[in-house]
């Protein structure tokens, strides 16, 4: 196994050679940069400190956490040089086949009333493994059939959220377990978020799975020729977003305690927008979890700077379009500039 | 007259002698939401309590022009009747001049069409004014609170018709004199879904908002508000909650004092006169243009009638 290829591939990535500063400290500076914007304007507009409280700090990362734990598979797919657009309908999908698991039985119209009650690890399981099962099918097609990973899982995207319809023809799956509820409770789901984004990271930074992912992404031939089972890793990848998709779709459900058919749409491209402001390369082989952990918090940033200062509904959407594209043009030319030095 | 039932007659005995005499094209808006798919499985099962009716849905997942076409192949698959719950309103005018170009009876449901008051023959309306939900929400709302306080509003999905119309209405009752000591201290979106007014709720709590009652635009974004406040600590008593809906998960909330006020919006009724429109269109039969049927509020006390 030529080692070499893949350290010296993933070098774009593993900065630890203190010559440039990493990557990631641009997107950190950004975000700081957008958190002072609103501390100014909080003094200015609404009297207050924006970031001096507690309560909204928590929040700003809460309310982004379930986009976050997507983020990070879909990170490590977009390194490969792949894409997943299906992670917000698996989300629907196994938010309401999870849920089915974890009704109560003081819950009159349960979709399985023989089986309430379930300790929670049942419903947890069942979408982890639906998770699992939508990503191994993406992989298979992608790696096996060769067809483009936009239209694998385009076709995904569109499949699973009619299975999430389909299943209770639209009815909503509610009166879930308190048990169930727990880990979307208070902020279970940022420990969730940090815990998968920590696993990852060590993951991509110091094992053979992270090198091979980088090096397929920055060079699939070379990777191939070095002894990559290219395939085999694909279907690892994409298995692995499908799982954290999945997982995401539980953690949705308990939050809101309910599952619903709808839940999760436009999900992917959030995600993929906090991966992409993170720093993530959408040609491959450039990416790092920490990046998009920033990115994550930027967009959760910005939510709560909006409704903090107040900002018209219809205005916020045309605003965070704008900042996304902003902030990737400011890193493009950063890197730009660095590398003329 | 006796011409009509004549052949209203022989209509009905060619009618029975059929295997199936009637498809009805039922294009949807959206499946993926709790009303709407009350509404579609209303239509779908009152469908099958009726001889020879076959009822055919599809969904628009909210796109107009996904609909259209939808409305375009029902025409051409040769549907007897069609009913459609409009992605927006202003989509109607088209699809009613397409309609009726073939000839294929038309009924709106719900989402009144922007031509409701010159629908051409064949067509009617069944549905019932979202004004009035909003109407009713907020007067009763005003009233817990004695006509001044500060009241947060929770819109659903910007430029829906609900959306519109219902925001209306908790503003013009605002404005009213019994209720303008009631300001409007924010007023924000939440997309109709619980997660997002869970986040909106705790990013307004966060900046210190203070305010009395919460009016949302559907239950859904109430109980999200609820979810919030009460992690928040919040004594329910100390504010009051309105939505729209009257869903299940709501009155659950009613029952347990979260949430105040509800609107029942008759899914069941809309959807079973929608079909007894169509079919009547069908077989010849009179009918009017507009067909309304009425919100109704849903509070602690008349709770258990819309417990099922």
């Amino acid at each position: 196994m030529n080692t070499n290829l893949a350290a010296e591939t993933a070098g774009n990535a593993v900065s630890g050679s203190g010559r440039r500063l990493p990557q990631e400290l641009n997107i950190f500076f950004i975000l700081i940069a957008i958190a002072l914007i609103f501390e100014v304007l909080g003094w200015i507009f609404a009297g207050q400190s924006f970031l001096l409280n507690p309560q909204r700090l928590t929040i700003m990362i809460l309310q982004v956490s379930v986009i976050g734990i997507i983020s990070v598979g879909v990170t490590q797919v977009i390194i490969t040089g792949g894409i997943d657009l299906s992670s917000g309908s698996v989300v629907g999908m196994t938010a309401m086949i999870a849920a089915g698991f974890a009704q109560s039985s003081t819950w009159a119209r349960a979709i399985y009333p023989s089986l309430t009650d379930l300790p929670a690890i049942v419903p947890i399981a069942t979408g982890l493994i639906i998770g699992v099962l939508a990503g191994l099918i993406n992989g298979a097609l992608i790696a096996y059939t060769r067809i483009p990973p936009f239209i694998a899982t385009l076709g995904m995207m569109v499949s699973a959220r009619g299975i999430s319809k389909w299943y209770t023809k639209g009815q909503p799956v509610s009166g879930l377990t308190e048990q169930f509820n727990f880990i979307g409770s208070s902020v279970a789901p940022v420990v969730v978020f940090l815990v998968v984004a920590l696993i990852f990271h060590i993951a991509l930074r110091y094992t053979r799975y992270g090198k091979f992912t980088y090096a397929i992404g920055a060079n699939v031939q070379a990777a191939r020729v070095s002894g990559i089972n290219v395939e085999a890793h694909l279907l690892k990848v994409y298995a692995i977003a499908g799982l954290l998709a999945g997982l995401a779709g539980v953690v949705t459900a308990a939050r809101a305690q309910t599952a619903q058919s709808g839940m999760g749409v436009m999900y992917e491209l959030d995600a993929i927008a906090a991966a992409v402001i993170g720093g993530t390369s959408l040609s491959g082989g450039v990416g790092r979890i920490t990046g998009t952990v920033i990115g994550t918090i930027i967009l959760g940033v910005m939510t709560s700077g909006f409704t903090f200062l107040r900002v018209d509904a219809y205005y916020q959407e045309v605003i965070k379009g704008m900042i996304i594209v902003a902030a990737v043009v400011v890193d493009v030319y950063r890197q730009k500039a660095r590398r003329k030095v | 007259m006796k011409k009509f039932f004549a052949s209203a007659a022989i209509a009905a005995t060619l009618m029975t002698g059929t295997a199936h005499a009637e498809t009805i094209g039922v294009a949807m808006s959206l499946f993926d939401d709790n009303w709407l798919t009350g509404l579609r499985t209303s239509m779908e099962d009152y469908g099958k309590t009726l001889d020879g009716v076959k009822i055919v849905t599809e969904d628009g997942q909210g796109d107009i022009a996904k609909q259209q076409s939808q409305v375009d192949n029902f025409i051409a698959s040769g549907v007897d009747a069609i009913i459609i719950m409009l992605v927006d309103a202003d989509s109607g005018a088209a699809i009613s001049k397409t309609a009726a170009a073939a000839g294929v009876p038309l009924i709106f449901v719900n989402n009144a069409p922007s031509n409701v008051d010159s629908l051409p023959d064949k067509q009617a309306f069944v549905g019932s004014n979202e004004e009035q939900a909003g109407t009713l929400e907020t007067q009763t709302i005003c009233k817990m609170l004695g006509g001044k306080g500060k009241a947060v509003i929770m819109q659903g999905q910007l430029g829906t018709t609900g959306q519109r119309g219902r925001t209306k209405a908790t503003h013009d009752v605002l404005a009213t004199p019994e209720c303008k000591g009631i300001e409007i201290v924010e007023e924000q979106t939440a997309n109709w879904m619980r997660t997002p007014a869970l986040d909106l709720m705790s990013n307004w709590l966060s900046a210190g908002l203070e305010f009395d009652a919460v009016i949302a635009n559907n239950d859904e974004m109430a109980l999200g508000a609820i979810q919030s406040l009460k992690a928040a600590g919040r004594s329910m008593d100390s504010v009051a909650i309105g939505g729209v809906d009257a869903t299940a998960d709501a009155l659950q909330a009613l029952e347990a004092g979260d949430l105040d006020v509800t609107v029942f919006q008759n899914a069941v009724g809309q959807g079973k006169g929608a079909v007894d429109a169509a079919l009547k269109i069908v077989k010849g039969e009179p009918i009017e243009k507009k067909n309304y049927i009425p919100f109704e509020l849903v509070t602690k006390e008349n709770l258990a009638q819309y417990k099922k």
